[in-house]
């Protein structure tokens, strides 16, 4: 029943801000803290990989689809996989129906390019006869519940459904395409496990997972996505500034975290296991 | 195109020992999970597992509408968007709404606006948004069971709830409640959803092809599964508050013994 | 200045009555309360069916007998405004001539700048003694959080405001939280005893009004998570037994668990 265009409140945007100063959130953590993430896999029995992921109230269902068609002229030998979201009507009346706006790209794209650039995907893995026919991966995000900080849960949701993958193997047998009977899995094509970290700003405030009402008042992002031991892409968005000195701190942040986090996830428990 | 053809159609929809393909009686409703208050943000909202069908339906409203040119002067309005999630079909399915999208949200809506009274709301609109999130046939009355939950959740007054199921005919024999594969294996497919205020239809489709004799068979068989389907639609809602009522009231019982001793 | 709301002897808690006889039976939409139509009359959250030979529920609710009226108590549901309602409003928008505000009910809300002046001001001849500023809508701003009474209220128009009265005007600092309405009068508690130990026990000032809202400020952060935690509690289980009592336990505990007094 609110208003579309929810404002934030003076007082409440006041109250948050006070409290970072002295380093207090409304649910208790501290500025480096992730709320508590929820991951289940391969729940959606139409799909050959999926995700239910929750971070705090935030809840993204995942789900890989493939199809198989010609590769680009300038990879013959490659497979692609593609990265969608839709921030969905049902998950805030923030949400308008339509075709995703900018908030949704943003999403999808920083998820993509988290995956992508930390060579990821092997998508030569992805190969079923040089420039004739590939796979095409089709990784797709749906937010159900809107609570802040939609990248990290997105970036979690995306892998894990890449993980649990189990796409049909095919050959060219005589000039037609065919299944060997067996499935290509997450554990055949995840090479690396890239994490993303988000960051929000308020003032000279900076802090890690905002929640929906710290995102509503914060004045600019920072994601930083990282495997091991590299950064593999970075997005500032929104109005604020970050110093260099916070930016290194933050890539330092992010690296430490995305270690921590890899062990206590042990995401390869979510691939795919296969019913007999 | 993907690589497995997994629709192709089995030549039998019944197995050697007389049961459907996935083990079923001919009168056996698949397993039905519900939930309600699942989407926090939500002004009402429920889940439901139906099978492999998985849904989600939340309710926003009263509110303004908009586009504005749409809201009425005299009552308000019901809006009903059903999607289907790319992933929820074995053939990926393209994002954006289709028509089948579009039909399925009029027919639910209509479906679902007997049992409000949109005359106490002018000039705003009841919003419900239903996203599958995985398909096996039966969505629509899935789609319709569920998204009376969420209204029923959303707090907002009706004279009843709605239920609904589809009846059909495979291999010669009446079921209820078709998978995906009986949907379009089979020879007849009857969805259907009943207000229980007034025990009337107020969702009806039917595609195959059936005598008048089988017509009175199917309504018959129908009305048993809903009555089934109206029974787990009302523990759900009650199940909510009944498990903490009784916890407290026992805790309450225990305090007053401490009290006599 | 700190305020200390008393509630006034009409926001009872209906959840908590000693007066009822089958009272707390959990019912929903639809379901039928009682078919002795000569003995009882519809009350509210209920309706008399067509036929006129039972009463039925309207709502997810708690089924209360009072004298010979049925009446159902809901446990879910949005706020509808009515005149004399103290309620929070959210200035979302504002003109020379009106201030818009969001009061979490279907439509926004109008306060008009001759009710929010003084009353001290407006007597006198129209205009001599109301300067021009005072007329204008400079007093408060986008983002302001108002205390309001609602003067009028109906079906087609936008409800009207004003901030002239006891308790009311703008909030500086504390925090607002947003609660299902229905379950605002379990925050009061019977004779206020829920809020006034809600108040006692974590040091804090706390403002409940009909629309859901409530703001709320504590000594410390520490208090209001406390405090803020325990009325997500009363909300979960507004329809228990000795829920002052378990909640009281609540906050004790939470309190030792911090360390804080």
């Amino acid at each position: 029943m609110m208003d579309v265009k929810r404002l934030i409140s003076k007082i409440e945007r006041n109250y948050i801000k006070s409290n970072l100063l002295k380093e207090e959130r409304i649910d208790e953590r501290g500025l480096w803290e992730y709320r508590d993430f929820k991951i289940r896999s391969d729940i959606i029995s139409s799909a050959e990989g999926s995700a239910d992921v929750s971070l705090g109230d935030t809840r993204i269902i995942t789900g890989l689809k493939y199809e198989v068609g010609e590769p680009f002229p300038d990879i013959p030998d490659e497979g692609v996989c593609t990265v969608m979201a839709e921030l969905l009507p049902v998950a805030s009346p923030l949400f308008e129906r339509g075709p995703p706006d900018e908030q949704s790209i943003e999403l999808a794209r920083v998820v993509d390019r988290g995956i992508r650039h930390a060579d990821c995907v092997q998508t030569k893995k992805l190969c079923i006869k040089e420039n004739e026919a590939v796979y095409i991966l089709f990784v797709d995000l749906y937010v159900i519940n809107y609570g802040g900080n939609l990248i990290d849960a997105g970036g979690v949701s995306a892998l894990t459904t890449l993980i649990s993958a189990h796409i049909p193997e095919g050959k060219i047998e005589d000039g037609a395409l065919e299944w060997t009977g067996n499935y290509i899995t997450g554990e055949t094509i995840i090479n690396e496990l890239p994490l993303v970290m988000t960051y929000g700003k308020i003032d000279e405030i900076v802090f890690l997972d905002p929640s929906l009402p710290e995102e509503l008042v914060s004045d600019g992002k920072l994601s930083i996505s990282v495997t091991e031991n590299k950064i593999t892409s970075i997005q500032k968005s929104g109005a604020a500034t970050f110093s260099f000195d916070e930016i290194k701190m933050l890539c330092k942040k992010s690296l430490e975290l995305g270690k921590n986090l890899r062990k206590e996830f042990d995401l390869w428990q979510y691939k795919y296991k296969p019913t007999i | 195109m993907p690589l497995v053809i997994k629709d192709e159609y089995p030549k039998k929809l019944f197995r050697d020992d007389g049961k459907r393909l996935d083990g079923r009686d001919v009168d056996e409703l698949r397993p039905i999970k519900m939930e309600v208050g699942v989407i926090k943000n939500a002004d009402g909202s429920a889940y439901l597992e139906w099978g492999n069908n998985k849904i989600f339906a939340a309710v926003y409203g009263p509110r303004e509408v908009h586009p504005h040119h749409l809201s009425k002067p005299d009552r308000g309005i019901l809006r009903v968007f059903y999607r289907m999630a790319t992933f929820s079909v074995f053939d990926r399915k393209r994002p954006a709404p289709g028509r089948r999208e579009k039909e399925i949200s009029m027919i639910i809506a209509d479906c679902l606006e007997p049992v409000l009274f949109l005359e106490l709301y002018p000039g705003t609109c009841f919003e419900v948004f239903i996203e599958v999130m995985d398909a096996d046939g039966g969505t629509r009355c899935a789609s319709t069971t569920v998204a009376a939950l969420a209204l029923a959740d959303a707090g907002i007054p009706m004279k009843s709830l709605v239920s609904s199921v589809a009846v059909g005919k495979i291999d010669g024999k009446k079921i209820v409640d078709l998978s995906g594969i009986e949907d379009k294996a089979g020879e007849a497919d009857l969805p259907c959803a009943i207000t229980w205020y007034n025990e009337e239809i107020s969702l009806l489709q039917f595609d195959g092809d059936m005598n008048l004799d089988e017509m009175n068979e199917f309504l018959k068989l129908i009305k048993e599964s809903l009555e089934k389907i109206h029974q787990i639609q009302l523990n759900t809602l009650k199940s909510k508050y009944l498990e903490l009522k009784e916890e407290s009231a026992k805790k309450e019982e225990s305090k007053a013994k401490k009290g006599e001793n | 200045m700190m305020e200390d709301e008393e509630s006034s002897p009409e926001e009872y808690d209906e959840y908590d009555d000693d007066n009822d006889e089958d009272s707390r039976e959990i019912v929903v939409p639809g379901e039928v309360l009682t078919e002795e139509v000569n003995k009882f009359l519809p009350g509210r959250g209920t309706i008399l069916n067509t036929e006129k030979n039972k009463i039925v529920s309207l709502n997810i609710g708690l089924k209360q007998i009072k004298r010979n009226y049925i009446n159902v108590i809901p446990l879910r549901g949005f706020y509808t405004p009515r005149p004399g309602d103290k309620v929070i409003a959210l200035v979302i928008d504002k003109n020379p001539v009106k201030y818009r505000c969001d009061i979490n009910a279907k439509d926004l809300a109008v306060l008009k700048p001759k009710n929010a002046m003084k009353k001290s001001k407006i007597r006198g001849i129209r205009g001599s003694n109301a300067s021009r500023e005072e007329m204008s809508t400079d007093k408060f701003d986008i983002g302001d959080i108002l205390v309001v009474k609602i003067i009028s209220a109906d079906r087609l128009n936008q409800p009207e405001l004003t901030t002239i009265g006891k308790y009311l005007g703008k909030k500086t600092g504390g925090i607002v939280i947003t609660i299902d309405p229905p379950k605002i009068p379990r925050v009061i508690g019977r004779s206020g005893s829920m809020i006034k130990m809600l108040k006692n026990l974590t040091n804090s000032n706390i403002f409940v009004t009909q629309n859901g809202r409530i703001w709320l400020k504590g000594e410390d952060i520490a208090h209001e998570r406390i405090l803020i935690k325990a009325i997500h509690k009363i909300e979960q289980e507004a329809h228990t037994v000795g829920l002052t009592d378990r909640i009281q336990e609540f906050i004790i505990n939470e309190k030792e668990k911090r360390g804080i007094k």
